[in-house]
């Protein structure tokens, strides 16, 4: 009985190992080269991507490409730890804002021959602000996947009512500062008790609006010598044009309310400024029709915020693995125009000139923003900035300071950053 | 002596899988961050590592946020611990005078605190949200204006502590009736016979009696205040303008978004050296009383 059991199990066993040996799990899928990339697209966006890696992997098959995403304050984390202990994943998403703190603890590799014909990825295919990006010293550290920039998303039905409209019957939404004042009057909806049953506007993550509007007033946050600027003329005009909006001419829900992008998905919010990314957001909606616009010059010139997705390769990859990574990323911005649908502007000119690309309202009418957009500025201390950004922003709009006392107190909080990184570093670079 | 030495060797071994992971995962770590505390390690910094002495503390007692942080922590301590203390002994006293469907209600009062605290405190947020909440459409429905409770600074503390009550009053309140159910029954007949009335009985049998569980619950309840996160990252995320950033969500940011581990390291010791302190109070406050 015992034997006649162990020889059943044994004819099972081998049975199993028969079929995994030829449906894939044999010397063939040994064979294959194995790449790991890891990014933070938790949303519709890591659904595309996974589309254009099945594609990868159907097109290459000696190399598997597996992902793996997490919500991206995770993602950092893990990233950072895994890259410490020499175990981070073979290809990985940076934003460009992030790239100093990473080039700085020495995680990614050079990847300047990557950029040529032989893999399509030119760098005159590229703006020189989107190229500067990655580029730290003479090295290029990643290639840069998409732009996405912070403009206006309007709903379509509201703004053709309220007149603004093309000759064609399209949306036209407000370009300048003085139609923004006008067209959020107009479409706000004010009822008997007084209260907004649709606010014209709202603001939304006051830190990426505010440095939305600081490119457009001329402001900046470091001087030419590294040094804390946030108390400049252009950061304070940005700062007090926003605390206006909300507290002085009323236009927009007050502070303690979060109607923002909720409310402009339940149509009580007619325009406000979103990161490119929120479409996905979007399009699943059936009812709603939604336009997006360049942000509007506000101040003495056009301006906005924006950042890049970046791929980059972890230090020590060698032979097989270094070539597979590479022609993975080849192969991810030759796809620019499918992550385009996802939600994004690629990065590559040729793609955003492509008529695929230009069908792509909101996407194409944000990356006409591109010749004057501003990246984050360059600083391995860029969350202490932006946490001090947060409260400058804060204590405005609830109305707690002026705009110039509130970025001072900001401003003086990231000098004390500085001195203490400066400090530290030094001592390293002493050996002390 | 054989037979004994074996049953050493075998208790030891029955408790030799958790002493290895109380060793490695409490024990290691401790003394981990206890050295870490005194470094600079930033994950960033190309040398990772460098021994600094007390700068760490010198800097964290000297730093506004942490300070700030500090007394959000104290704030939020004050006002939970005593509520959740007397609710839960309330709630306990109610239950044991119920003489139908106290297991029911025992069983709702406890549910709350079946859930995960990212998901209590995703409930509570849209309870609480200013133009769409459950709150504020009832403060509606009698014509009250809507409060934005996790909005206003003076406001989102008390909110937060609110749902911690609602999360948390349960266990507690399991464990102080199960102690009330242990009080001998005669002390109370006795005292009856000597014409006490409600009030003495409480006062004179029920708290002293309770005193060894309100001191568990107290202490308890203290740190777990001390080390207040969960509720305020998903809720307010410290907001407004820091009001709710209490020291462990400030070890957090420090640790893992600035990635300065040394002397996120020294903040978490000095949160451990205020709740020692404030427990330490508390314990021989208790015992005295006990005594």
């Amino acid at each position: 009985m015992r034997g006649h059991f162990l020889t059943v199990l044994f004819l099972i066993c081998f049975g199993l190992g028969l079929v995994k040996l030829f449906s894939g799990g044999g010397p063939l899928a040994r064979a294959k080269t194995e790449i790991s990339f890891w990014n933070g697209w938790t949303g519709p966006d890591g659904v595309a991507m996974l589309e254009v890696i099945r594609e990868f992997n159907e097109a290459n098959p000696d190399i598997e490409v597996s992902m793996q995403r997490m919500a991206w304050d995770t993602y950092y984390n893990k990233l950072m730890v895994a890259a410490m202990s020499g175990r981070g994943p073979e290809v990985f998403v940076i934003h460009a804002s992030t790239l100093p703190r990473m080039v700085r603890a020495g995680y990614l590799d050079d990847v300047s021959d990557l950029y040529g014909p032989q893999s399509g990825i030119l760098r005159a295919d590229f703006e020189a602000k989107v190229l500067e990006q990655v580029k730290f010293g003479k090295k290029m550290v990643a290639v840069p996947l998409d732009v996405h920039p912070q403009g206006m998303f309007c709903n379509a039905d509201m703004l053709v009512a309220a007149g603004y409209k093309n000759p064609d019957g399209t949306p036209r939404a407000p370009a300048t500062g003085e139609e923004f004042i006008a067209a959020m009057r107009s479409m706000q909806r004010v009822n008997a008790k007084g209260e907004h049953d649709v606010w014209g506007f709202s603001w939304t993550f006051w830190r990426n609006n505010f440095m939305a509007l600081v490119p457009q007033f001329g402001g900046r946050y470091f001087d030419e010598n590294g040094k804390a600027d946030l108390t400049n003329p252009g950061n304070i005009a940005a700062l007090a044009y926003m605390g206006k909006l909300m507290n002085e001419l009323k236009l927009t829900p007050p502070a303690e309310s979060n109607a923002g992008w909720t409310g402009y998905r339940q149509k009580k919010v007619a325009m406000l400024f979103e990161g490119v990314y929120m479409i996905g957001d979007l399009q699943n909606l059936t009812d709603f029709r939604y336009w997006g616009a360049p942000i509007p010059q506000i101040g003495p010139k056009p301006g906005t915020l924006g950042d890049s997705h970046c791929l980059c390769i972890r230090t020590g990859l060698t032979g097989k693995q270094r070539a597979a990574a590479e022609k993975f990323i080849a192969f991810l911005s030759d796809h620019g125009l499918a992550w385009a649908k996802a939600g994004q502007v690629p990065a590559r000119i040729s793609i955003r000139n492509s008529p695929e690309f230009q069908k792509l309202q909101v996407q194409s009418a944000f990356a006409k923003q591109l010749p004057y957009l501003e990246y984050p500025p360059r600083t391995p201390l860029l969350f202490e900035l932006i946490q001090e950004i947060d409260q400058a922003v804060e204590r405005v709009l609830r109305g707690d300071m002026t705009a110039e006392k509130s970025l001072k107190v900001a401003n003086d909080n990231v000098a004390k950053a500085i001195d203490r990184d400066k400090l530290e570093n030094d001592k390293e670079l002493n050996g002390s | 002596m054989k037979t004994i030495r074996a049953q050493q060797f075998r208790s030891r071994m029955f408790i030799l899988p958790y002493s290895t992971s109380f060793l490695v995962f409490i024990v290691c770590p401790i003394i981990f961050a206890a050295a870490l505390a005194f470094t600079q390690l930033d994950l960033t910094s190309k040398e990772h590592l460098h021994f600094v002495g007390l700068d760490n503390f010198r800097e964290a007692l000297k730093d506004p946020y942490v300070i700030q942080a500090m007394k959000v922590t104290v704030t939020y301590s004050v006002m939970i611990v005593p509520a959740f203390v007397v609710l839960a002994f309330g709630l306990a006293l109610g239950l044991q005078a119920m003489a139908f469907g106290r297991n029911f209600v025992r069983g709702l009062i406890f549910l709350p605190g079946m859930f995960n605290v990212v998901v209590a405190s995703i409930i509570w947020r849209w309870f609480y949200d200013g133009e769409f909440g459950f709150f504020n459409y009832l403060l509606k429905r009698v014509g009250m204006q809507p409060i934005h409770w996790l909005g206003e600074k003076t406001i989102a503390l008390p909110s937060v502590v609110i749902m911690s009550l609602w999360w948390g009053l349960g266990g507690a309140t399991i464990i102080l009736l199960a102690a009330l159910q242990q009080i001998p029954t005669h002390l109370y007949e006795a005292a009856m016979l000597d014409g006490a009335n409600g009030r003495r009985l409480l006062s004179n049998i029920t708290i002293p009696q309770m005193r060894p569980v309100l001191l568990f619950i107290v202490v308890t309840s203290t740190i777990g205040a001390f080390q207040v996160f969960g509720q305020t990252f998903m809720m307010t995320n410290g907001g407004p303008e820091r009001s709710t950033t209490g020291l462990v969500q400030l070890i957090y940011d420090t640790a893992f978004n600035k990635y300065r581990l040394g002397y996120a390291a020294a903040v978490s010791w000095l949160l451990f050296g205020m709740i020692l302190v404030v427990v330490l109070i508390q314990a021989w406050l208790l015992r005295r009383a006990v005594d």
